[in-house]
């Protein structure tokens, strides 16, 4: 599969009174063309940093790129201006928010605002423009889309205002579609018939997605591939099957066993993660998720774990895959779910380049 | 049987009443909650379940109907003391912990308030040992009595507002959302600090969220709410695998499943409101269809519901 996305080694941080913190410590990833990647992790775990940077739309200053590069199509983002950027964003790589209130203009109708991409981008004229709008409302399933375009955010429901967002995103045709916590605002009836939408836009249009959510259950949903991000860190990534039923890190671990199943009878207590994240002003010495970790190993306090690689697609960064580790109990919930995976590995190796 | 604490009768809750844009949030809602049990409530935004838990405990004035704690009436006419008496014993969790905080307050002062209003320590020393002993409760350590809201994490604030929830003993807690704004890994530590209290206070609970798989978790019996109405009622695992309300059905059928083998194949089922067909005649309203699982529905769908049951 050909690569549209390639991030390396990205580093990002912002300067504030307090010091300067380390949102986002190094990670690599790559996308290809027409999958989707979902991130997970909790807030401040720099997913919604890492994604913002792709698009740089992190306020520079406080916000700098310290290291790393952020390649598309071979075209490395990072060193690009604001102006050069400027055609990218919503042209080539688009972005939907977590909030539709908030990041839809209330003083303009909404037909102009997804005019405008069009006219600066595709350099439509207004006639076309405006029956392209409508052609693409009907596309988000927005009933009566002549009517729509001539009214205001807010008489739009919260369902109906992501539509048009997503309308927006997708103006331009994008390659790339950043959805930043797109559902989390949303009921779930109406985040299910948002998820199908993405999905089956993403199947017409062939773009590839980053799809950023703390909800498992939608990651199981709509996602190809899974990264899971702990301070800064990638700390797990491979396929959504990979992660759901061969996870390896015990960060995911925490993050499977802490979520009920509706299938579960029997009235367990959750595993919870201990604690809380850690400061990024001052990563901690080591494995950053040490102190919480229950499975914590000496080293971990001592040195970082490198990337171990559990198959062609699997990768995680903890001690636990190291040979000489020792083995471990799986906390009960996670052990129903793992299962042998074909693919994996006879052993873990360490990664020689990057996931 | 245990015994009934609350008893919610025909409940309604109407905004600007008599006036075209009036809102019926609550419109003739009746169940009840057992002493020790976990209550769920469940529905989309705007369906009135916050409202609903408000209503109980007469933050609003209710329009009509009656809830009956203990056998009296909630929304009857109350002396102030009779009134503090009530608040006393019913209290309230709110979603966003970080706007439910006065941020002017130190924490210890925060906890105390209701320590303070209803003058449950002699001093101050004793005041202050309550309040220590309320956070160790909630899993914090004491010093964060004398910090300010602000120094805390959503987790450890959702922490303070429970231990000032328990500060005046009550009986009764309404959970708003109470985890909805927490992280996956924090709303486990919530939920079973709150399990574990339930246990060691004999709480009883109304557990009012969106989020289906916790709420299955948490709750002894779920209740479901559309547009202002209870449309269904049952225990938990009986809601879950022997759903009866159409709404009901379409709501578990748009959860995402933590499972990519379950979500590959999984069938949405919109509910459409027009497949009742109500005629003035049918009065739908909420009926027990088989001991203990409460569907709204008309005669006619009575009989089919028995009879596919």
């Amino acid at each position: 599969m050909e690569k549209l996305l390639e991030v390396k080694d990205l580093c990002v941080s912002f300067g504030t009174h307090g010091g300067e913190v380390q949102a986002v410590r190094g990670i690599s990833f790559d996308l290809y063309k027409g999958e989707t990647l979902a991130i997970v992790g909790e807030s401040g775990s720099g997913k919604s940093v890492a994604s913002q940077t792709i698009m740089k739309l992190i306020p520079m200053p406080p916000g700098k790129i310290t290291n790393g590069e952020i390649l598309f199509d071979g075209d490395d983002l990072v060193k690009k201006t604001d102006k050069q950027m400027e055609k990218v964003r919503g042209k080539d790589i688009s972005m939907i928010f977590q909030d539709p209130m908030t990041s839809l203009n209330p003083t303009m109708k909404i037909g102009p605002q997804i005019m405008e991409v069009l006219k600066k981008h595709q350099k439509l004229s207004g006639s076309v423009a405006k029956e392209r709008t409508i052609e693409l409302l009907r596309l988000v399933g927005i009933p009566m889309p002549e009517k729509r375009i001539n009214q205001y955010a807010h008489e739009f429901s919260g369902g109906m205002r992501q539509r048009a967002m997503i309308a927006i995103a997708l103006a331009a045709n994008p390659r790339l579609l950043i959805a930043d916590e797109p559902t989390t605002a949303l009921d779930v009836t109406i985040q299910s018939q948002i998820l199908e939408l993405i999905k089956d836009l993403q199947q017409k249009i062939g773009m590839s997605v980053i799809f950023i959510t703390h909800d498992l259950g939608v990651v199981a949903n709509v996602a190809d591939r899974v990264a899971v991000m702990y301070a800064g860190q990638i700390v797990e990534v491979g396929t959504v099957d990979e992660i759901f039923y061969d996870p390896r890190h015990p960060y995911t671990w925490g993050l499977l066993a802490s979520m009920p199943s509706l299938d579960m009878t029997d009235k367990a207590e959750l595993l919870d993660i201990p604690g809380t994240p850690p400061d990024l002003t001052n990563p901690p010495k080591g494995d950053a998720f040490a102190p919480r970790n229950r499975y914590a190993l000496a080293i971990d306090f001592e040195e970082e774990p490198p990337m171990f690689q559990v198959s062609e697609t699997h990768y995680a960064k903890t001690w636990l895959l190291h040979p000489d580790a020792p083995k471990v109990e799986l906390p009960e919930q996670v052990k129903r779910r793992v299962r042998k995976l074909a693919a994996s590995f006879d052993k873990p190796v360490l990664a020689e380049g990057e996931a | 049987m245990a015994k009934k604490l609350l008893e919610i009768k025909n409940l309604k809750q109407y905004f600007n009443e008599g006036r075209p844009n009036m809102v019926k949030a609550v419109d003739d809602v009746s169940f009840d909650i057992y002493e020790g049990e976990t209550l769920g409530l469940v529905g989309e935004s705007g369906c009135g379940k916050s409202t609903t838990g408000r209503t109980i405990l007469r933050l609003y004035d209710a329009t009509d109907g009656q809830v009956l704690f203990n056998g009296e009436n909630v929304h009857g006419r109350k002396s102030r003391s009779e009134l503090k008496r009530l608040n006393r014993k019913m209290q309230m969790i709110f979603q966003d912990p970080y706007a439910s905080l006065n941020p002017r307050m130190t924490v210890g002062d925060i906890i105390a308030e209701g320590i303070d209003l209803h003058g449950l320590a002699k001093n101050s020393k004793e005041r202050m040992a309550r309040v220590h002993e309320l956070l160790e409760t909630v899993g914090l350590h004491k010093d964060y009595a004398s910090r300010y809201p602000h120094e805390a994490s959503g987790g450890q604030r959702q922490r303070i507002g429970i231990a000032r929830a328990l500060a005046v003993d009550p009986d009764f807690i309404i959970a708003d959302e109470a985890i909805s704004a927490l992280d996956v890994s924090i709303q486990a530590q919530i939920i079973n600090l709150m399990k574990k209290l339930q246990r060691e206070k004999n709480l009883t609970y109304l557990f009012i969220a969106h989020d289906l798989s916790m709420v299955k978790y948490i709750s002894d019996r779920i209740g479901v709410m559309y547009f202002g109405k209870l449309v269904e009622l049952a225990s938990a695992d009986e809601l879950y695998n022997n759903p009866m309300h159409p709404y009901t059905k379409s709501l578990l059928s748009a959860i995402p499943i933590p499972d990519p083998e379950t979500e590959r194949v999984r069938k949405r089922t919109p509910y459409d409101p027009n497949v009742h067909q109500y005629t003035p005649e049918d009065l739908p309203e909420i009926r027990e269809v088989k001991p203990g699982h409460f569907v709204y529905c008309s005669k006619r769908e009575l009989e089919q519901l028995q009879a596919s049951h």
